[in-house]
């Protein structure tokens, strides 16, 4: 709902809210500093996370950072985030409409936790589902 | 217009590794025309692109003095299109619209230090465009000669709030604060600048006071001559790297006396008048008060500093008893040699060059907080300062501003290879004082000392200049200087109603009675007019810029004084067609094809480290860890004739009169490998307070004053001409007093003869640098011996 309502910026439009000339949105763009537009030509589109970017920038610039660390930094933060290792999961249905996901990497003494925690979770909506059934034959 | 494609067609490759590297800008190519008063010059910029996207291109470079930008063209594959002067914001938003809109779009906008962003936006794949800038900029003139200096690198510059920072290894960049410098893009500087971007020159030359010589201490140039008052200089290679800027010096036959102008298109008469000091007569001998302000930072380390030092001990040479003399040094921290003015006596001097031995180049360039202290020493009764610095700073406005506020004259010597020529000039003029600015290849000592031998004397003072009109109305701006210096020329401009024939009336104080000159003016049609006129208009547009901060933390009085400089300077710039911080030039090309919000690829252009400055004088820390660089620590400056430099340690300690020649002084003297101009310049400093040599006796004194006096005759140095004049005064006089004081054997008829021979100012081919390295390498000298030397070597002279 929100992503809808989000207005979508042209770079002058950025430019304007970020109170810096559009020259410098297209600088920091080819160093890495900022994301480019979602779109590609005429229909480029700039939003909240852009601005977001521009005003993380100029803070790090206030605390004495110049555009070549920000941009190591800020590349070491996306870095964390894509480059992050990949995990086994297991899934456990629960019932029809509930499904548990448990990560496959987890010690066997954890595991045997998490089987008792979904024996008593399995029991307990089977039983809150026989009730409400039982419940609502009697009105 | 040359274009040389056979240049552009070339791709560069790096010299390490062999690979073509893909440039923005291939190619700067200077071409226009110099004049006694100032230069026309078109800038031609080769852009390409290689790459698969457009590209927008930025190139930051720096106005020489008292430049201006008047307009450009944009050519390409069927296509020119001359640029517009509009206020500042307006070019910017029609610059962005056409980069929007997909159109080529080219803005070259000023910013504060007379740097200028030139942005070519949407270049297309493998298209090739050319920016022709046309530029007015004004020369270094001298009353026979004159000094061109044109920029084809950026220095990186120290700020106090700079972010300075290597990025990779042997690459750094400068940021300076938004709030104080706006949204001015900085290249990136370059420790190899040998695949970067190739520069060249040819340019045209008119000075009708006759051309005796043209050289070039930055390039090796190649000449013609058309006639004696119009020549052709070029580059005699093919191409040259953007590590330091062109620097041509011309000589002329006869001193520059002279008026240059003509009635433009606008009707009005455009004339510059120049009147070389020659013509206000001889300096006076007042005494002198002056503060010597060096500049040890970082960015000084090796030759310049070293130079400067010995400069500064030569200078001390000159000093008389009656004279007094400071010394400050300063980083980013200022060392004072003591807290009040010294005599010229031998014992402070002494001092001096002990204070001066110690002095070693690091850290930042707070140049103001040098001048400030400098200002504190002269207070009660004024005097000069001799401001010796390369001038990498960034924020000059607001040193100029404290300059101002000292009211006292600021002298400067300029030195580096990357131009700081806009605002030493700017710093000397505003002051009323003057300034020289050299390369560190060449002799920054002999320069200091000839300049220092005008400072504190000019030859005219409380100038005032009228016009004497007999058929129009004559106007000058801006003000005429108050003072005029030996060597440096009075350069005035002025503007009439149409033609005119007037008479500039020029009266000034010399020895407490008022002198007068008239210089005759007639303007007519002249072909040199617009060009006078674009020169008259750079001179005051760079005057008022040089007032405007641009600081966004100013008090409200002081932005409302901005607002009120800035319409003045949007009046200029309309006036005269020029460029300023008020108003940029733009150009839009719409063409087939243009692609609407296409974002182009930003590319700035690096320039290359100024040419023996070390990359490491700036960009150091890093490499020790990951922090930010705020000072230009560890600099080191890497000059083959550096190790020569180590000479000039060690100058003497002693303080005893008989002692004076140490032992490492004698070494210096007798050092046959040093250069007469080392020598020349170690003698200098050894010239004792009452004009004498140093010596065990009189008669010691005496003859190696008269061998020293010999010296300097010997090459060209006499009492009115060459850097080591007021030395040569000072020897004189020592011998005269000894004439008179008819003690001694030596007063005979050898000191009458030197004496005389001196006075006809006839040099002479003998080296007297030889002989008096001879006569000086003998401490147990037989006088009666060294006598009759020095009489045969005189009799040898005077033939």
């Amino acid at each position: 709902m929100t992503d809808k309502k989000e207005k979508r910026l042209s770079l002058g439009e950025l430019a304007e809210k970020a109170k810096l000339p559009p020259r410098t949105l297209r600088f920091y763009i080819a160093r890495g500093l900022l994301p480019g537009p979602r779109k590609a030509g005429r229909a480029a589109e700039y939003g909240a996370e852009h601005l977001k970017r521009l005003q993380q920038i100029k803070g790090m610039q206030a605390k004495g950072l110049s555009l070549a660390e920000i941009g190591r930094l800020l590349g070491e933060e996306a870095s964390e985030i894509i480059v992050e290792q990949p995990r086994a999961w297991w899934s456990y249905p629960i019932q029809e409409d509930v499904m548990v996901w448990v990560r496959a990497d987890v010690g066997p003494w954890r595991l045997k936790q998490v089987r008792n925690a979904l024996k008593q979770m399995v029991a307990h909506l089977s039983e809150a589902g026989k009730k409400e059934k039982d419940g609502n034959g009697s009105k | 217009m040359v274009v040389n494609d056979d240049v552009v067609a070339l791709a560069p490759r790096s010299a390490k590794t062999g690979k073509e590297i893909k440039l923005a800008m291939q190619e700067l190519w200077l071409t226009g025309e110099i004049l006694a008063v100032g230069a026309r010059l078109v800038v031609r910029h080769t852009f390409q692109s290689a790459e698969n996207d457009p590209l927008e291109v930025i190139y930051a470079f720096v106005l020489p003095r008292d430049a201006a930008l008047r307009r450009f063209k944009v050519e390409g594959e069927g296509f020119s299109v001359h640029s517009e002067l509009r206020p500042v914001e307006e070019a910017q938003k029609a610059y962005e619209k056409g980069i929007e809109e997909g159109h080529l779009s080219t803005l070259a906008k000023q910013y504060r230090d007379g740097v200028v962003n030139l942005s070519l936006g949407n270049l297309r794949p493998g298209e090739t465009v050319r920016v022709y800038l046309e530029i007015v900029a004004g020369v270094e003139s001298h009353d026979s000669g004159i000094r061109f200096r044109y920029p084809f690198t950026l220095a990186p510059c120290y700020h106090s709030e700079a972010k300075i920072i290597e990025v990779e290894r042997g690459t750094g960049e400068i940021e300076l604060p938004e709030d104080k410098f706006g949204d001015l893009i900085l290249p990136r500087f370059v420790a190899d600048a040998s695949a970067l971007h190739r520069v060249g020159f040819e340019l045209s030359i008119v000075l009708p006071a006759g051309m005796k010589e043209i050289a070039s201490p930055s390039h090796h140039i190649r000449t013609s001559v058309d006639d004696q008052t119009r020549a052709r200089v070029s580059l005699a290679t093919g191409h040259a790297l953007p590590d330091r800027d062109l620097v041509v010096d011309v000589s002329t036959k006869t001193d520059l006396f002279g008026v240059i102008g003509g009635i433009d298109k606008d009707g009005k008469g455009h004339f510059a008048a120049i009147v070389p000091s020659g013509r206000f007569g001889q300096r006076s001998d007042q005494p002198r008060r002056v503060v010597f302000v060096l500049d040890r930072s970082g960015s000084m380390n090796g030759i310049p500093i070293q130079q400067a030092k010995r400069a500064v001990e030569a200078c001390l040479g000159a000093l008389t008893e009656d004279d007094s003399f400071g010394i400050v040094a300063f980083d980013d921290k200022v060392e004072v040699f003591k807290q009040s003015l010294s005599k010229g006596a031998i014992e402070d001097r002494e001092e001096a060059r002990q204070f001066l031995g110690k002095i070693e180049a690091r850290g930042g360039t707070e140049l103001a907080k040098g001048i400030l202290e400098a200002a504190k020493l002269l207070s009660h009764d004024g005097g000069d300062i001799l401001l010796l610095t390369d001038g990498q700073v960034f924020g000059t406005e607001e040193i100029l501003k404290q300059a101002r506020s000292t009211k006292l004259r600021i002298h400067c010597l300029g030195i580096g290879s990357a131009s700081q020529d806009r605002f030493l000039t700017l710093l000397s003029r505003e002051t009323g004082g003057t300034s020289r600015f050299l390369t560190p290849r060449e002799r920054v000592d002999l320069a200091v000392v000839d300049l220092f031998a005008s400072i504190g004397r000019p030859v005219a003072s409380e100038l005032k200049v009228k016009s004497d009109c007999m058929t129009g109305k004559t106007k000058l701006s801006p003000q005429p200087a108050r003072a005029v210096f030996e060597g440096h020329p009075l350069v005035l401009f002025g503007e009439t109603d149409g033609a005119t024939a007037d008479r500039l009336v020029i009266e000034w104080e010399h020895e407490h009675a008022t002198q007068r000159l008239e210089v005759p003016v007639q303007v007519g049609e002249h072909e040199e007019a617009e060009t006078v006129r674009l020169l008259h208009g750079a001179r005051l547009i760079t005057d008022i810029e040089s007032r405007l901060l641009g600081d966004a933390r100013q008090s409200a009085a002081e932005k409302r004084l901005e607002q009120r400089l800035k319409k003045r300077l949007k009046v200029l710039s309309e006036r005269f067609g020029l460029a300023s911080r008020a108003m940029a030039l733009v150009a839009v090309v719409q063409r087939e094809g243009d692609r609407a919000g296409e974002i182009p690829q930003t590319r700035v252009v690096p320039v290359g480290m100024p040419q023996d400055t070390a990359f490491v004088s700036y960009f150091d820390r890093l490499r020790k860890g990951r922090g930010l660089v705020f000072s230009t620590a560890g600099s080191r400056l890497m000059l083959a004739e550096s190790v020569q430099m180590m000479r000039f340690r060690g100058m003497g300690s002693g303080s005893q009169m008989g002692d004076l020649l140490s032992k490492e002084d004698l070494d210096m003297l007798t050092d046959s490998a040093s250069g007469p101009d080392d020598f020349l310049v170690g003698l200098a400093g050894r010239v004792q307070p009452d004009g004498g040599l140093p010596g065990q006796d009189n008669e010691e004194r005496i003859v190696l004053t008269l061998v020293a006096l010999l010296c300097f005759l010997t090459h060209g140095h006499t009492r009115s001409a060459g850097t080591f004049r007021s030395h040569v005064q000072r020897l004189i006089a020592f011998l005269e007093r000894q004439s008179v004081m008819n003690q001694l054997e030596t007063r005979d008829e050898m000191i009458e003869r030197a004496i005389q021979f001196v006075k006809t100012r006839k040099p002479q081919r003998d080296d007297w640098v030889s002989a008096a390295r001879r006569l000086m390498g003998n401490r147990d000298h037989d006088w009666s011996k060294l006598k009759t030397k020095l009489e045969e070597n005189l009799a040898t002279a005077e033939k």
